[in-house]
Order: structure tokens, then C-alpha cells, then sequence
């Protein structure tokens, strides 16, 4: 039971730890903060989410659909390039990667 | 203490409650820059020692425990005579506010449980029981985390179990605390004691874990597992009966798990809590594996967001709920009607195309979809807009299966008398959603969405949704939904099959004018009184049907236009509809640039203008189909709000208007509630019966 009273993260992945930033309408549901770690150096953009919104449920139903397609008018970025042009999900991710969820410039 | 003051680092800015041992403050500790909660001993119990020492033994045993499921106490300290508690500041709301009428999600038990067993296995090891353990004593954060409050009537224990001392409950007895139980000289909870403390027996951490059996039980299916009228028989219940069967979607392996926890024998409950938490989340690992993408997410139902400015209401009081496209407003006014408050808006920038009030079972609930980038979700709050649910999982999404994800909820709509836990929403893309337990869970209405017409339904200019739900309040078993663009359709079953309803509906975008189906039905309505009478507004044309939607005739004859969306009937009267034309379907403004609802009194026959106090020069308005409502007062309210943000009303039954507020975003729906008034349909019924015995629309005529 030992696993549940020690969260810390892990010292060695602390410098190639994986951020995500979560945009402010979001931010309800990840208990107010605007970046969060990932702790288990996810390879793929897919596995990122899967940790993110394990640790954080209420994000998921926001950023994809019940399809587990990533909303219309919501982006998802890694480092400056938007995801749609790299692979989407299947995204790889470096050590230290940055993943920004952002709303699209589009609607009234 | 009191607001304002200061005591040593800390810096006491709010009461937040008073419980039985006293009153609890928010603080700021001015060194840490940290929020902090001040439990304090009440003056009134102050000079009770046996309450002090109950105090500090409190604080005594939950300092000893660090764990992240346990709240955290930082401080204790006595000053001018008053003890004080400074503990970590949750916010959050207890568990047993959390669980509804039929329970949490299991994965919500589960997630939940692992924490409280391990909150236990750490005290446990410490050699505290916590021994009050109840819904009520475990805070749920915004983030899910699990904080277990109260170690109140925790006690240090040796290493080997030591009977109860009859001083040391005397004592706790004599404090006749609220929030204790004193029976027998038993402290606790009844429904959550175990029956050896019942029983006056040897206790230990065991009963503890038969504590957690009856959280779990109740979390599960929102009721608890012994609970009689009196204390009398809830302690014959703990001592004699078995738990009722917890309901059939809890896994077998979680009842399991509860029933262990419940033995009556502590011999043959776990002995460990550690042994209850593994057990736990082998059930909740067991529930990942077999997850689908869309199962549910773990975690707490919603989390709770602040609406609007508090709106005081009272019976008989109208409320206009608004919503608009960029957020809901609140119009509320008395029965005379003659000024109104509006506040608002909730859901800034968000899209808010239904709104619901659900008056039933002495709720006083608002509902809200609400639409954004970021999804649709239905919101409800019970504090009139002051609050509103999050919840963290859309509460309405296809099944995975489907191939399809929700874009809008176009309606919700309330299940009929004698069906208060009943709810529908009509969704887009076309589909309808029925929840049973008052809007907690939805499932996909199949028989509608397998219909072999489905994949031949078009979008019309707004989407392919279906925007309207009517019920037959007579025959539990019809009711008539209708797609744009699909038709209407009704079923006679239920929900289980259903039949295409536009026999007499005519169409001009394909060659075959009556087609049975793909009608672009922009509204449809039926009175209460006459089951059998619907009217309709179609993308082209006004209809009656006196047969239940077998058969359509047209109306439009009187009107400007025979387009148009918004239609409302008169509370009363089942021959008077009132309608707002549109010039046509590629000019959709008020024709003439003249703001005017239609009525009509005699079910279609003939139609007038109603426009006094209604802009009549240069008002090219909208108004979409949901935004026209009615109020059930004598004499009726009508109402109604147009795309450029005015929200217009009359209260003599349209004879003239007035602009109730302007500068609203677009306005898409209107519905109206008189506070307090739950028997309207009940007065409808009694109406309905008067105008079954006067038989004809015709004789109606000469009424007014």
C-alpha cells in the first residue's frame, strides 16, 4: 500500500519531464493548476492524454469526443507544431516535451 | 473568536460553519501564505472540560497521522480560555453530499474507497481508529481527492485491543454533543456503529472497516444498509438483519467486498483495512482493463461553479429562464408581473439552448445544456442559478458503438406526472436520451436511433437535431418527438418502436411532395386538455392534427407567412395557439419588418395580429422555435425573446407587450416557471375534464 502514500514524482525524470499546459476553462478540472507534469515519460501524444486525464478526469470529455476524436475547434500542440500536421495522437514526444491544449480562432 | 482577529500567525477572515464542538473560521497563516481552517471550541461548551479535553485528544491523535487522504492538522493551541484546532483548509464537499438517490458511479465508490481504506491503513497502523467514520466525515476535492475529517472520537489504542472504559464514554456523553450519538454509552453514528460497539463488546479497528462497509454500501446505491425509524430498530437492523441486496449494476466483487466489510462477526470481516483497499482496487483495476474510450472516467461527478448573484424567490413568483448564445439569464418577477429582475448571465459565452425546471419530488432544480468549444453538457443547480454542477464527464454521449458524438442539446423535456424521475433530451446529431433518475444517467433511447429512416435524415439550415419531445400526459406509452429534418415521429410502445407521422405534411425540396418522412418540422405542440390535438410549424406551413399526428391539415390560411418556428399553446384554452411568422426560409425576418405574434382561438380556423406594444417599423426580428412560452397564471403570461437580444412579454393573454429587457445576446429559448407552483398540471387535468364534458371546439368560441 506503500505506493499511495508516496506521490512524489520521480527525481530522475524530473528534468525530462513532460508539461502540459492546461488552457483556463479547463482549469476547474485540474484543480486550478495552469501546467501539470506527466510523470511516466509518455512516448506518445496518446499516451500523455491517457495519463493526463487519468489524473485528471474531468479533461477528457472536453478535449476529444466519445469517438476519441480530438474536437473541432479545440488544438493540441506540441512544442510550436500543431498536432494535426504530425501525426495526431500518435504524435512522439521527446524528452522534456511541452503539449499546450488551445481553442482554435474560429466561431462568434 | 470572531472575524478580524488575529491569533499569533494567523489571520482569521471568515466563520465558515458551526458544528457541535464549535465554530469553524478560514484563516490566512500571515508567515506560510497559506489558508488554513480554525476549528474552536464553542464559549458555550468552553467551560465544559470533558469537550476541551475531547478537543485536544482529537488533535492529539490526528497529529500523529500524515497521510494525503487524512486532513491535516497543524497546529493546536488554547487562547483566553478557548482551545483551537488549526487544521489544512479543504475545499470541497462531503461525500454524502455527493451521493445522489441511487449512488455514486462505481467507479466513483471504488476510487473513493481506495482512498478512505487507505486513510485507515495508515491510522490503523498508527494505532488510531477513527471510530466515527460516516459519509459526512469524508470531504471529496474538486480533484477527487479523498480527505477524511473528524479523528473527533478517534482514540489512541495499544498495541493489543483495550475494552471500552466506561469513564472515558461517560465523559464523552457528558459533552451531549450534536454530533455524537449518546446511547448506552456508545459514541458514533448508529447506522454506521458496528454491532460489537452496539453490543457494549471489546472493539477495535475492525469497527472501522464495518464502518467503511456502510459507507461503501451507501455510496453504492445511495441508501444505507441498516436504517430503521427510530434508533431502536436501526440497532435491531445492525444486530439482526442482512444488508439489502445493493442494486444491479454494482459489480458482484464490490458487494462482495461490502458484505465482508458488513459480517456481523468481526472474526469474519477483513481484519486489515489494507486488506480492504487491495481488495478495492483489484475491482477498480479489473474495471480499467475491461474500459472502453468512453467508460467512465473515475473521479467526482462535477465539480460546482458560482452562477449568478442570488435571486430570492418566492411562491408564486414567475421566473423567465433565458437562454441565449452566449450564456443563461434569470428574469424573475411577481404574479402580477409588472416589473422583472434580470440577472445573468451563467455560462459566459457559452451557448445555452435548453432550460428545464424540475419543480417535482420538492425539488427546485434548473437544468442548462450548455455548448462551447469544449463540449455540451447538461448543469443543474438547486439554488436557483447560484450554483451550477460541472460535472466532469458529459453526462449525455453516444455509446461508442454508434459512430456518432454528441454536437448540441437542443431540449430537455420532464416526464410526466407520476413519472417525477423522468427525463428526456433531444440531442443533435438526431437522437433522444431518457434518464430515469432525474437527470444523474442517460442512455440512448435505441429504439429511434436503429430506425431504418435514420441514415436518410438530413440536416436542416441548424443541423440535423432533434429539437422537440412531447408527451402524451394521458398514455404513458406515446409520445412524439420531431427532426429537422426527419418529421415527427411517435411511438405507442414507450420508446421501444416508432412510427413516422407526417401523412398530410407537405414538402418543397424533393419531388415527391408527401413524402412519409424527411419533414423539416420546425416546431410542434399539444395541449394537455386535448391529448389528441398537435399542432405543428413546418418549414412551409402551419398543421393540425385532431388524431394524435395520424393525419395533418393544413392551417396557415390568415397568416402572413406560413413560415416560421416559434408556437406555444395557451395554458387553458386547447384552441388557442399563439405563433410568430417569418417572412420565408431565405428571408428569415418578420415580414414587413413588423414584430407580431399570431393567434389563433379557434384551432386554426382564423388568426389574428397581436402587436400593441410590439415594434411595427423596421423590426426585422427572429424568433427561434423554443424561444415562446407560456406561464400557467390567470390571466396567461406569453413570452418571447428574438435573435437581435429583446425579450418581449404580455400579460393579458398577447392583447399587448412590452420589452421586459433588451441587449441580450441572441435569444434561443424561453421557458417560464411559476415558483411553488407544482400542481398546475393537475389544475390543467381538472380543465381538461370541464372542457371533455363541454365537447367541441366550437362552443368554445364565444368564451372570451
Amino acid at each position: 500500500m506503500g505506493k499511495r502514500e508516496a506521490p512524489a514524482k520521480s527525481e530522475a525524470n524530473a528534468s525530462v519531464a513532460i508539461t502540459v499546459y492546461i488552457p483556463g476553462p479547463l482549469r476547474p478540472f485540474s484543480g486550478g493548476r495552469p501546467q501539470v507534469e506527466l510523470k511516466n515519460s509518455p512516448a506518445t501524444l496518446r499516451d500523455a492524454l491517457d495519463e493526463l486525464w487519468k489524473e485528471y478526469p474531468g479533461i477528457r470529455d472536453r478535449v476529444v469526443t466519445e469517438e476519441g476524436r480530438l474536437r473541432e475547434h479545440i488544438n493540441i500542440f506540441v512544442g510550436k507544431e500543431n498536432v494535426r500536421y504530425t501525426g495526431d495522437f500518435a504524435t512522439r514526444l521527446g524528452p522534456g516535451a511541452e503539449i499546450s491544449i488551445l481553442p482554435a480562432v474560429s466561431g462568434g | 473568536m470572531k472575524v478580524g482577529d488575529t491569533l499569533g500567525n494567523y489571520h482569521v477572515h471568515a466563520k465558515l460553519g458551526e458544528g457541535g464542538m464549535g465554530a469553524v473560521f478560514r484563516a490566512r497563516d500571515e508567515v506560510l501564505h497559506r489558508d488554513v481552517a480554525i476549528k474552536v471550541l464553542s464559549s458555550r461548551t468552553i467551560a465544559d472540560k470533558p469537550a476541551k479535553e475531547l478537543l485536544l485528544h482529537e488533535a492529539r491523535a490526528a497529529c500523529a497521522l500524515s497521510h494525503p487522504n487524512i486532513c491535516m492538522i497543524h497546529q493546536v493551541g488554547e487562547t483566553g480560555g478557548e482551545l483551537y484546532i488549526v487544521m489544512e483548509l479543504i475545499a470541497g464537499k462531503p461525500l454524502s453530499a455527493l451521493i445522489g438517490k441511487d449512488g455514486l458511479p462505481v467507479e466513483s465508490v471504488l476510487r473513493y474507497g481506495v482512498q478512505i481504506a487507505g486513510a485507515l491503513t495508515h491510522s490503523h497502523s498508527r494505532n488510531v481508529i477513527h471510530r466515527d467514520l460516516k459519509s459526512p466525515n469524508v470531504m471529496v476535492t474538486p480533484e477527487g481527492l479523498v480527505k477524511v475529517l473528524d479523528f473527533g472520537l478517534a482514540r489512541r489504542i495499544r498495541k493489543e485491543v483495550v475494552p471500552e472504559t466506561a469513564r472515558t464514554l461517560d465523559s464523552l456523553q457528558a459533552t451531549s454533543e450534536t454530533t455524537m450519538e449518546s446511547t448506552g454509552g456508545l459514541t458514533g453514528t448508529i447506522p454506521y456503529m458496528a454491532p460489537e460497539l452496539l453490543k457494549g463488546q471489546q472493539s477495535d479497528q475492525r469497527a472501522d472497516i464495518w464502518a467503511l462497509g456502510v459507507v461503501l454500501y451507501e455510496a453504492a446505491s445511495g441508501k444505507l444498509p441498516f436504517l430503521g425509524q427510530t434508533v431502536l430498530e436501526t440497532s435491531g437492523a445492525i444486530l439482526h438483519q442482512l444488508p439489502p441486496p445493493l442494486p444491479s449494476w454494482v459489480p458482484n466483487s464490490l458487494w462482495a467486498i461490502v458484505q465482508r466489510c458488513l459480517s456481523k462477526d468481526p472474526q469474519q470481516r477483513y481484519q486489515r483495512a489494507g486488506e480492504v483497499q487491495a481488495a478495492l482496487e483489484a475491482v477498480q483495476s479489473a474495471s480499467v482493463a475491461g474500459a472502453t474510450t468512453t467508460s467512465a472516467p473515475a473521479g467526482p461527478a462535477t465539480v460546482v461553479e458560482r452562477g449568478m448573484r442570488h435571486l430570492s424567490l418566492k411562491d408564486g413568483d414567475v421566473l423567465l429562464l433565458v437562454g441565449t448564445m452566449k450564456g443563461a439569464f434569470l428574469v424573475r418577477s411577481n404574479a402580477r408581473r409588472a416589473s422583472w429582475e434580470v440577472i445573468g448571465p451563467a455560462f459566459h459565452g457559452q451557448a445555452v439552448y435548453t432550460l428545464a425546471y424540475d419543480g417535482r419530488k420538492g425539488r427546485h432544480r434548473l437544468w442548462a445544456s450548455t455548448s462551447s468549444y469544449w463540449g455540451t453538457f447538461l448543469r443543474s443547480s438547486d439554488d436557483f442559478g447560484r450554483t451550477w454542477t460541472n460535472p466532469h464527464q458529459a453526462n449525455v454521449k453516444f455509446p461508442a458503438e454508434c459512430g456518432v458524438s454528441l454536437k448540441n442539446i437542443w431540449q430537455l423535456c420532464l416526464g410526466r406526472e407520476g413519472e417525477p424521475d423522468t427525463m428526456y433530451c433531444g440531442v443533435e446529431p438526431a437522437a433522444l436520451f431518457v434518464s430515469h433518475d432525474a437527470g444523474e444517467s442517460w442512455a440512448l433511447v435505441r429504439g429511434l436511433f436503429d430506425h431504418p429512416h435514420r441514415p436518410r435524415w438530413v440536416p436542416g439550415n441548424g443541423g440535423l437535431c432533434l429539437h422537440t419531445i412531447v408527451l402524451d400526459p394521458v398514455n404513458r406509452e406515446r409520445m412524439y418527438i420531431a427532426i429537422s429534418s426527419g418529421g415527427v415521429y411517435r411511438t405507442e410502445d414507450g420508446g421501444a418502436t416508432w412510427q413516422a407521422r407526417n401523412q398530410g405534411i407537405r414538402v418543397r425540396h424533393e419531388p415527391e411532395r408527401y413524402p412519409e418522412f424527411g419533414q423539416c418540422v420546425h416546431k410542434l405542440v399539444l395541449h394537455p386538455a386535448r391529448p389528441e390535438r398537435l399542432f405543428l410549424q413546418h418549414h412551409w406551413g402551419v398543421y393540425r392534427s385532431d388524431d394524435h399526428g395520424d393525419t395533418w391539415q393544413g392551417i396557415s390560411n390568415g397568416l402572413p407567412s406560413d413560415f416560421g418556428f416559434a408556437m406555444t399553446t395557451h395554458p387553458r384554452d386547447s384552441e388557442c395557439v399563439y405563433l410568430l411568422p417569418i417572412e420565408s426560409d431565405e428571408f428569415r425576418c418578420t415580414p414587413e419588418g413588423r414584430l407580431r405574434v399570431y393567434r389563433t382561438r379557434n384551432a386554426g380556423a382564423s388568426w389574428e395580429p397581436l402587436a400593441r406594444g410590439l415594434p411595427q417599423k423596421g423590426a426585422y426580428e427572429t424568433v427561434l422555435r423554443d424561444a415562446m412560452s407560456t406561464d400557467g397564471l390567470n390571466p396567461a403570461g406569453i413570452y418571447f425573446g428574438t435573435r437581435s437580444g429583446e425579450l418581449f412579454g404580455s400579460v393579458d393573454e398577447g392583447k399587448s407587450w412590452k420589452l421586459i429587457v433588451g441587449g441580450l445576446p441572441p435569444v434561443v429559448c424561453v421557458k417560464t416557471v411559476v415558483v411553488g407552483a407544482p400542481a398546475s398540471s393537475a389544475k390543467i387535468k381538472a380543465e381538461a375534464n370541464n372542457l371533455g364534458k363541454k365537447g367541441s371546439s366550437g362552443k368554445k368560441r364565444g368564451k372570451r
